[in-house]
């Protein structure tokens, strides 16, 4: 092509009969594509896939049992021999109890019923009828036991048609159907849903009710949250309540009677009411008073104080633990009282007192329980907004084992610490009588 | 023999004016100086007014029944117990001066307990480097080199790893002398070291006690080991009732005790 000139007026006036051109060319391709849509022997009139969600009764999820309704207007004297419906690619569905109506009348309210043969090849349902479809009306098709992709997303349901004369149409403009995705769980549960031995599991309303496998299955991964956020309040609160526990713990045992009454005061208040009591006080009195915290950290800063009281006690009951000549061989050496404590009495006491705070550890733990009552998203929390939409117990099952999952081990671990205290001493008497 | 000595001698001139020493390592110049001590816990009196002049180099033992008071006026002389009334002068300081720094007093005065008191938690060896560490502020690297001169110093350099749960009640007490001596004490106090060791121990214990005391080692020993007593002391402190009833030479309480109570004590054994 000649690059034209633009020093010659000629240049420029081929240059606009080129746009010209240009225009003329699309609008005749436009022209084209839309001008054989009025001549369609079959216009689609709708083609949609059921509801099936429990949770929103305008959702198609996937994995979940549904139907296809597809339907499409036929032109009188078409003569439409025969008709290809092609499913979505990794969709599932059933064929026996294919419905094939053809609607016609004024009001399309007359159901003829068509002979056809059927083919299946892949995704493709082949329907030759014994007779063109000639008579004006809506060719309706329902396939039964549809089962959507797991993941979702547009569903294009494509068809194509052929005419007495043997001419192939596809069918333009056919809707998606929007399928929403479900987690591999929820598709695990409707799954077990369809199993016989769980419906006859269910049938037993005991087992309904607090052991629905199905139930179980999409509860797993919700209360898991609750898991972690219980965990995460314990993994917080329990080693901030030890530094906190250690100077109460100090402070009850000092010479001056202002630390030891602050001490004392506090941790008999924090131990003598109820732990409920003490996170409405803070949930419900701290907005009250202005003092706006966000519900975990709120949450963590009452279980370190409560447990921090606890510990008190089992800090102080293992320093007095503490052979006093501990402390008298070290004063003894010269060591002040605070060399004495740091370097003597409290690695000693933290060794003696491992098992009981790993009990405390436990308590701590199930204690996050009660931060439900004021709706920090933890364990029970999580178990309870499961158990309001599904009538089922079952997740408060799934929320005992999360806590057993942890208390259990750690329960373990105490025995075991216990008894190797124990053995220790009976080691160390031993050799002293075998030496 | 008067069971006190004069209360009016300053520490100086108590030193010029004690009793002349029986043994042979004893200089005259005294190192403690016991005032008129008495001890109460409670309405029950211990110690009803003690006096006594200790000397550099000097062993001296402390005999008597049980409940006499030795072990108190011996936790008394660091302040592991607060005098009730008196004076304690070490190295011409008064310690039971509310002034004093005690912490200062007690890192030149070792001490030996009956129960030996290891820190469970730590080695021969850090059992006798942490107080050096805190208190005399002694590098990591001096302090484990002063720690196995002492544990060697009393036959346990090979057990420097060892926990004490895993060594005898005999080598746990010699680690705890070994943890006294690493401070450099001017002065020993071992109370009723040996009494809670099995027999066939208390011969290590009482080994390392008798090379220290041949070293010149100022010594105050509260035991129940007549035959330490009689071989290694330079004097014998015998005490009943919270009272200093006799002292002397070992020789002269063992051989010939003038009280009647201190012979009868004797004649039991």
């Amino acid at each position: 092509m000649t690059i034209p000139s633009i020093h010659s007026p000629r240049g420029v006036r081929r240059l606009s009969l080129a746009f010209i051109a240009i225009a003329l060319c699309l609008t005749a391709c436009l022209g084209a594509f839309a001008a054989p849509r009025q001549a369609l022997a079959m216009d689609i009139v709708r083609c949609t896939g059921r509801p099936n969600s429990t949770d929103d009764k305008t959702v198609i999820q996937g994995a979940t049992q549904s139907r296809i309704t597809f339907e499409a207007s036929i032109e009188e004297g078409e003569g439409v021999s025969a008709l290809t419906l092609t499913i979505p690619p990794d969709t599932t569905f059933e064929t026996e109890d294919l419905a094939v109506t053809l609607l016609t009348g004024p009001d399309l309210m007359t159901r003829n019923d068509v002979a056809y043969d059927l083919d299946v090849k892949g995704q493709n349902i082949i329907l030759t009828f014994d007779e063109p479809l000639d008579e004006a009306g809506n060719l309706n098709i329902i396939v039964y036991g549809v089962y959507f992709p797991q993941a979702g997303g547009d569903m294009q349901v494509e068809a194509s048609y052929r005419l007495a004369d043997g001419d192939e149409h596809d069918v333009e403009g056919i809707p998606v159907i929007p399928v929403q995705g479900i987690s591999p769980t929820e598709a695990l549960s409707q799954w077990l849903e369809q199993q016989p031995w769980v419906q006859a599991w269910n049938a037993n309303r005991f087992l309904h009710l607090f052991l629905d496998p199905t139930i179980l299955v999409t509860s797993f991964p919700v209360v898991l949250n609750g898991f972690f956020m219980s965990v995460a309040i314990v993994a917080l609160a329990f080693p901030l309540a030890i530094p906190v526990a250690l100077v109460l713990a100090l402070m009850r045992m000092s010479k001056f009677v202002v630390w030891r009454g602050i001490a004392t005061t506090y941790v008999n208040l924090m131990r003598g009411t109820p732990l409920f009591l003490q996170i409405y006080v803070a949930f419900f009195g701290l907005p009250l008073a202005g003092i706006q915290i966000p519900n975990f950290p709120l949450g963590v800063i009452v279980m370190t104080l409560n447990s921090g009281a606890y510990m008190c006690e089992i800090f102080r009951a293992g320093i007095l633990a503490i052979n006093k000549g501990q402390t008298e061989a070290a004063r003894s050496l010269g060591m002040t009282s605070t060399q004495t404590m740091l370097n003597v009495v409290l690695p000693q006491m933290f060794r003696l007192v491992i098992p009981n705070l790993t009990s405390e550890f436990i308590t701590l733990y199930k204690d996050t329980s009660l931060l439900a009552a004021v709706g920090v998203m933890e364990l029970v929390m999580y178990a309870r907004t499961i158990v309001a939409s599904t009538g089922s117990i079952t997740p408060y099952i799934v929320a005992a084992v999360f806590y057993l999952v942890i208390t259990l081990p750690l329960s373990k671990v105490t025995h075991h610490l216990e008894q190797r205290a124990l053995g220790g001493k009976r080691r160390r008497r031993k050799a002293r009588a075998a030496a | 023999m008067t069971d006190t000595h004069s209360a009016a001698a300053t520490a100086e001139t108590a030193g010029a004016a004690a009793t002349p020493q029986a043994g042979s390592g004893a200089t005259d110049d005294v190192i403690i100086s016991i005032r008129d001590l008495h001890k109460s816990f409670g309405e029950l009196d211990v110690l009803k007014g003690i006096s006594l002049d200790i000397h550099r180099g000097e062993v001296v033992v402390m005999l008597g029944p049980s409940g006499s008071g030795k072990s108190t006026l011996l936790r008394c002389l660091n302040r592991l117990e607060e005098p009730t009334s008196g004076q304690i002068l070490f190295e011409g300081e008064d310690i039971t001066s509310p002034k004093v720094n005690i912490n200062k007093v007690r890192e030149r005065m070792g001490m030996v307990f009956q129960q030996f008191n290891l820190f469970p938690h730590k080695d021969a060896l850090h059992n006798v480097m942490l107080a050096q560490m805190k208190v005399l502020h002694r590098s990591r690297e001096e302090a484990e080199r002063v720690a196995r001169e002492q544990l060697d110093r009393v036959g346990l350099a090979d057990r420097a790893d060892h926990y004490p749960s895993e060594l005898s009640g005999g080598q746990q007490q010699r680690v705890a002398i070994a943890r006294a001596l690493a401070m450099d004490p001017h002065v020993m106090l071992f109370d009723e070291a040996t009494s809670a060791l099995d027999p066939e121990l208390v011969r290590g214990v009482l080994d390392v006690m008798r090379e220290l005391a041949q070293g010149g080692m100022t010594m105050v020993v509260v035991t129940h080991e007549m035959g330490f007593a009689r071989d290694v002391a330079d004097r014998v402190v015998f005490m009943e009732g919270g009272v200093i009833v006799e002292e002397g030479s070992p020789e002269q309480i063992f051989g010939n005790p003038k009280n009647e109570r201190t012979r009868a004590f004797i004649g039991q054994l």
